[in-house]
C-alpha cells in the first residue's frame, strides 16, 4: 500500500520535501485525517464514559419488586408484587398492541382518504382535503388530550349509552361486543396471527417453487390448508370454547353499577388510538394520493377502455402498482406511529414509556432507562422495517 | 345557470354511487359542522379575553415585551427577505396568508397589540418588495451574503436581547413564544449540524462516516419524548462545569436537545439532496480544478439545498408542533398553559376543551401557512427544473 510513497520519500532529500510529499500523498493524508478525528472522538467518548460514572447505572434495580400497579395488563399477568422487569415487558406489550392496531386502522383510514381525495365526486375529495389540512396541521399531543377530554364527556356509568343492549358507552370506556373464549383466548390468537405470518412465507416461498416447477400443486391452496390446520390443532390442544361475549351492564343490590364482558376501549387506549389513527392517517393519505397521481394517466384510460368497474380499476390495476411507491414512505409512517405512542405518557396508558418513566421515578437509574427504551424502539423499528421490506420485495417484484 | 347545473350534474351526480357518497358525504359535512359551532357559540370564550396575554407569552414581565417584539421584527424581516431572493410568492397564496392570520389577529389583539402587529406588516412587506427589486440588480450577491450572515448572528442576537443586558430570568418564559423559539432556534442550530452530519453520512472518510451515521440513527431511533427525558434528567451531567453550564434552565437543556433532534433529520433530508444532484455537476466541478471543500460548497450544495427547502420546511412544522412535548416535562409552553387556566383560575373551571381548541388553533395557524409556503415553493422548483 505504502511501497510507493516509501520510495518517493527516499528519493526526497530535505524534510521539508519529505512533509510536502506526505502531505500532497491521497492514502497517507486520508489516513491521517481518520487518524485524528478518531482519536478526538476516542476523547469525547472516554469524557462521556468518565461523566456517565457518576450516575447510577445498571440494570440491578429492574430485578427487584415494581410496587405499583398497572390498569392495562395483556398477555402477561402483572401485580404490583412482581419485578420490575415484568412490568417493562407488560409495557412493551402494550406498546406493541396499541401501535399495532393503530397500524391497521391507519391504514385503511389512510387508503380510503387517498382514494377519497381523488375522487371525482367534489364533496367527498373536499371533505378529504378539509379532514388533512386540520388533522396534520396540529400537534398529535393535543389531540390525544382532545379525545381524552371527550371521552371523558361520555355520559357516567349510570346513564350509559348501551345502543340496544350490545354495547355500553360511558366515562369508564367503551365495551364492544367481541367474540371470545373461556380460557387460553388471547394465546389462541397470538398463535394465530404468529401462523398467518408464517403461512405468508411458507406461501411466497411456494409460489418461488411454483415458478421453477410448472403444474405444481397451488401455494394458496396449501397455505391454506397449513393455516387451517393449525387453527384446528391449537383450538382443541388448547380447549378453545368460543361464545360471542356481548358486554353487559348491571346494578347489584349496593346500588353499584358494574359493566363486564365485550373488548374494552378504556379512555386512555381508546383515546391515544383515536389520535393515532386520525393523525397518522392524515400522512397515508397523501402517501397514497401522491402514488396513485404519480402513475401514468393512460392506465386508468386502458381500465376505462377495458371495461372495468371502479372497484376492479382500483383494486387490480391502481393499487397493486401504487404500493410499489407507497411501501416505502408507509414504512416511515409506521415507525412514526409505534414512536409517537410513547406520548400517552401524557395521559397515563401504561406503555413502554410511561412504564420506564413510573420506574425513573421510583428507583432513578434514568440513563440506563433511556438506553433500555432506545434499545426497545430501534428493536421495534427493526422489526417493523424488516417486514416492509419483505413486503416491498414481493410487491416489486410481481410483474417485473 | 346552465353551467352550474352541469357543474352538479358531473362532480356531484354523476352515478348512482355518487348521489348516494354526495348524499353521505353532506350529512357528514352538516354533521360537523353543527356539532362544531353548536359548541363554538355555546361555549364561553370570556377566558381567551381575560388570559391573551399569558396564553402568548406566559408570565413574561410586561415592561420587558419590547425584547419579543424587536427579535420578531428582525425574524419577519430576515423571513420575508429571504423567501423574496430565493423564491417569491404568488399573489394568490399571499391574500391566503394573510386571510388565514386574521383568525388569531381577531381573537387574540388588542390596542397595544395592533400597533405592533401593523409595524410588523409594513416592514415585511418593506423588505419583501426591497428584496424583489433589488434582486434584479447587480447588488444580488451582496445581498445574499449579507442574509446568510444575519441568519448566523440571529441566535446571538436573540440571547442577546431576551436574556442579557437585565433581561427576565429564563424560568419567566412562557406560552406560544416558548414554542416559536424552541421550533426557531431547533431548526437554525439544527440546519448546520445536519449539514454536516449528511456530508459525514456521504464522505468517503469510514471512521467519519461511522459516527455520523451512529449520531443519526441514534436520535431518529428513539421518540423525541425519550430525548426530553434525556435533557432533563441526564443532560446536565454530560454538560462541563465552565460557567455553572451544568446548572442550566431546562428550556435551554430542551433547546440543545430539539437542536440535536431536528439535526438527525434535517441530515437525512440533506442526504437525499445531495444524491439528488447528478454526478456530472460533480466531475465538472473536478475537472474545473476545484477541490473537494470548494466544490462542496460552491457547487454541490447550493444546489441541494435550494431542492430540499420544501422538505426542511416540512421538518420545521414537524419540530413546531413537537415542541408541544416539553408540555411532558413542565415547561410552560403554550399547551401547559392551556391545560393550567382552567385548572387554577376559579371562573373557567371545567373549559378544558375550550382552551384546546385555542391553543390548537395557533399551532394550526403557523403550521398550515408554513405547510402552503413549502407547497408553493415546491411547485416552483418542478416548474423550474
Amino acid at each position: 500500500m505504502f511501497s510507493n510513497l516509501f520510495q518517493q520519500l527516499k528519493t526526497q532529500e530535505t524534510t521539508k520535501k519529505k512533509l510536502e510529499v506526505l502531505f500532497y500523498d491521497r492514502t497517507f493524508r486520508k489516513l491521517l485525517i481518520q487518524l485524528v478525528f478518531s482519536i478526538l472522538m476516542i476523547v469525547f467518548l472516554f469524557y462521556l464514559i468518565a461523566r456517565a460514572f457518576s450516575l447510577e447505572l445498571g440494570f440491578s434495580h429492574l430485578g427487584s419488586r415494581a410496587g405499583f400497579g398497572i390498569s392495562h395488563a395483556f398477555l402477561i399477568d402483572y401485580s404490583s408484587n412482581d419485578s420490575r422487569w415484568q412490568a417493562y415487558f407488560v409495557g412493551i406489550i402494550n406498546t406493541i398492541r396499541v401501535s399495532f392496531i393503530g397500524i391497521l386502522l391507519a391504514t385503511t383510514l389512510g387508503v380510503l382518504m387517498g382514494l377519497a381525495r381523488l375522487s371525482k365526486n367534489f364533496l367527498i375529495s373536499k371533505i378529504s382535503a378539509g379532514y388533512v389540512e386540520f388533522i396534520r396541521n396540529t400537534p398529535l399531543l393535543i389531540q390525544i388530550i382532545f379525545w381524552q377530554l371527550v371521552l371523558l364527556q361520555l355520559p357516567q356509568i349510570s346513564d350509559a349509552l348501551t345502543f340496544g343492549g350490545i354495547s355500553v358507552w360511558s366515562n369508564r370506556g367503551i365495551l364492544l361486543p367481541f367474540i371470545n373464549s373461556v380460557e387460553n383466548g388471547s394465546l389462541w390468537f397470538l398463535i394465530l396471527l404468529i401462523s398467518l405470518i408464517v403461512t405468508l412465507f411458507v406461501r411466497s416461498y411456494l409460489n418461488k417453487f411454483r415458478e421453477e416447477n410448472v403444474n405444481f400443486f397451488s401455494p394458496n391452496l396449501i397455505s391454506l390448508g397449513f393455516f387451517l390446520l393449525i387453527t384446528i390443532i391449537s383450538y382443541f390442544i388448547l380447549g378453545i370454547d368460543l361464545y360471542s361475549d356481548i358486554p353487559s351492564l348491571e346494578v347489584n343490590e349496593y346500588g353499584t353499577y358494574i359493566q363486564s364482558g365485550g373488548f374494552l376501549l378504556s379512555p386512555e387506549f381508546a383515546a391515544i388510538l383515536f389520535a393515532l389513527v386520525l393523525y397518522t392517517g392524515t400522512f397515508i393519505t397523501e402517501i397514497v394520493r401522491g402514488s396513485i397521481q404519480s402513475l401514468p394517466k393512460g392506465q386508468t384510460e386502458a381500465a376505462q377502455a377495458l371495461g372495468l368497474s371502479s372497484y376492479q380499476r382500483i383494486t387490480l390495476i391502481i393499487l397493486p402498482q401504487a404500493l410499489r411507491s407507497i411501501i416505502p414512505p408507509l414504512t416511515n409512517q409506521y415507525l412514526n406511529l409505534t414512536k409517537n405512542s410513547s406520548l400517552s405518557v401524557a395521559i397515563a396508558y401504561p406503555d413502554v414509556f410511561m412504564v420506564s418513566r413510573t420506574i425513573m421515578n421510583n428507583a432513578g437509574h434514568a440513563l440506563p432507562m433511556l438506553f433500555l427504551i432506545l434499545i426497545t424502539f430501534l428493536g421495534l423499528s427493526l422489526f417493523i422495517s424488516m417486514f416492509m421490506n419483505f413486503l416491498n420485495r414481493r410487491v416489486t417484484r410481481i410483474g417485473a | 345557470m346552465i353551467k352550474g347545473i352541469n357543474w352538479i350534474k358531473e362532480n356531484l351526480l354523476s352515478s348512482k354511487i355518487d348521489i348516494f357518497l354526495t348524499i353521505v358525504g353532506a350529512y357528514f359535512i352538516y354533521f360537523i359542522f353543527s356539532l362544531f359551532f353548536n359548541f363554538v357559540f355555546t361555549s364561553d370564550w370570556t377566558l381567551i379575553e381575560v388570559n391573551r396575554k399569558i396564553l402568548l407569552v406566559g408570565l413574561f414581565p410586561e415592561e420587558d415585551l419590547w425584547r419579543i417584539w424587536s427579535v420578531f421584527y428582525v425574524f419577519s424581516v430576515l423571513l420575508t427577505s429571504t423567501i423574496s431572493l430565493v423564491y417569491g410568492l404568488q399573489i394568490r397564496t399571499s391574500i391566503f396568508y394573510v386571510f388565514i392570520l386574521l383568525i388569531p389577529f381577531l381573537i387574540f389583539t388588542t390596542i397595544n397589540m395592533i400597533f405592533h402587529i401593523l409595524i410588523l406588516i409594513i416592514i415585511s412587506l418593506l423588505s419583501y418588495i426591497f428584496v424583489y427589486y433589488l434582486k434584479r440588480t447587480s447588488y444580488r450577491d451582496i445581498l445574499s451574503r449579507i442574509l446568510v450572515i444575519s441568519w448566523i448572528i440571529f441566535i446571538p442576537f436573540l440571547f442577546l436581547v431576551l436574556v442579557l443586558v437585565d433581561g427576565p430570568k429564563v424560568t419567566l418564559w412562557g406560552g406560544f413564544f416558548v414554542n416559536l423559539i424552541l421550533a426557531v432556534i431547533a431548526i437554525l442550530a439544527g440546519f448546520p449540524l445536519g449539514v454536516i452530519f449528511a456530508l459525514g453520512r456521504a464522505s468517503s472518510y469510514k471512521t467519519i462516516k461511522l459516527v455520523s451515521v451512529v449520531f443519526i440513527e441514534t436520535f431518529r431511533g428513539a421518540p423525541l419524548i425519550a430525548w426530553l427525558f434525556f435533557a432533563w434528567f441526564v443532560l446536565p451531567n454530560f454538560l462541563p462545569d465552565l460557567f455553572s453550564l451544568n446548572d442550566i434552565n431546562l428550556v435551554i437543556r430542551a433547546m440543545i436537545v430539539l437542536s440535536l433532534f431536528s439535526s438527525a433529520y434535517i441530515a437525512e433530508v440533506v442526504r437525499g439532496g445531495l444524491q439528488s444532484i447528478p454526478k456530472g455537476q460533480k466531475e465538472a466541478a473536478t475537472a474545473l480544478g476545484l477541490n473537494t471543500f470548494l466544490e462542496l460548497f460552491f457547487i454541490t450544495m447550493p444546489q441541494a439545498i435550494r431542492i430540499v427547502i420544501p422538505a426542511i420546511v416540512s421538518t420545521f412544522i414537524a419540530i413546531f408542533k413537537d415542541t408541544s412535548l416539553v408540555f411532558i416535562l413542565g415547561i410552560t409552553d403554550l399547551l401547559r398553559i392551556g391545560r393550567l387556566i382552567p385548572e387554577q383560575q376559579q371562573e373557567f373551571y371545567g373549559k378544558s376543551i375550550e382552551v384546546l381548541l385555542i391553543v390548537a388553533m395557533l399551532f394550526w395557524v403557523v403550521s398550515i401557512i408554513l405547510s402552503q409556503i413549502s407547497r408553493s415553493i415546491e411547485k416552483r422548483l418542478n416548474v423550474s427544473q
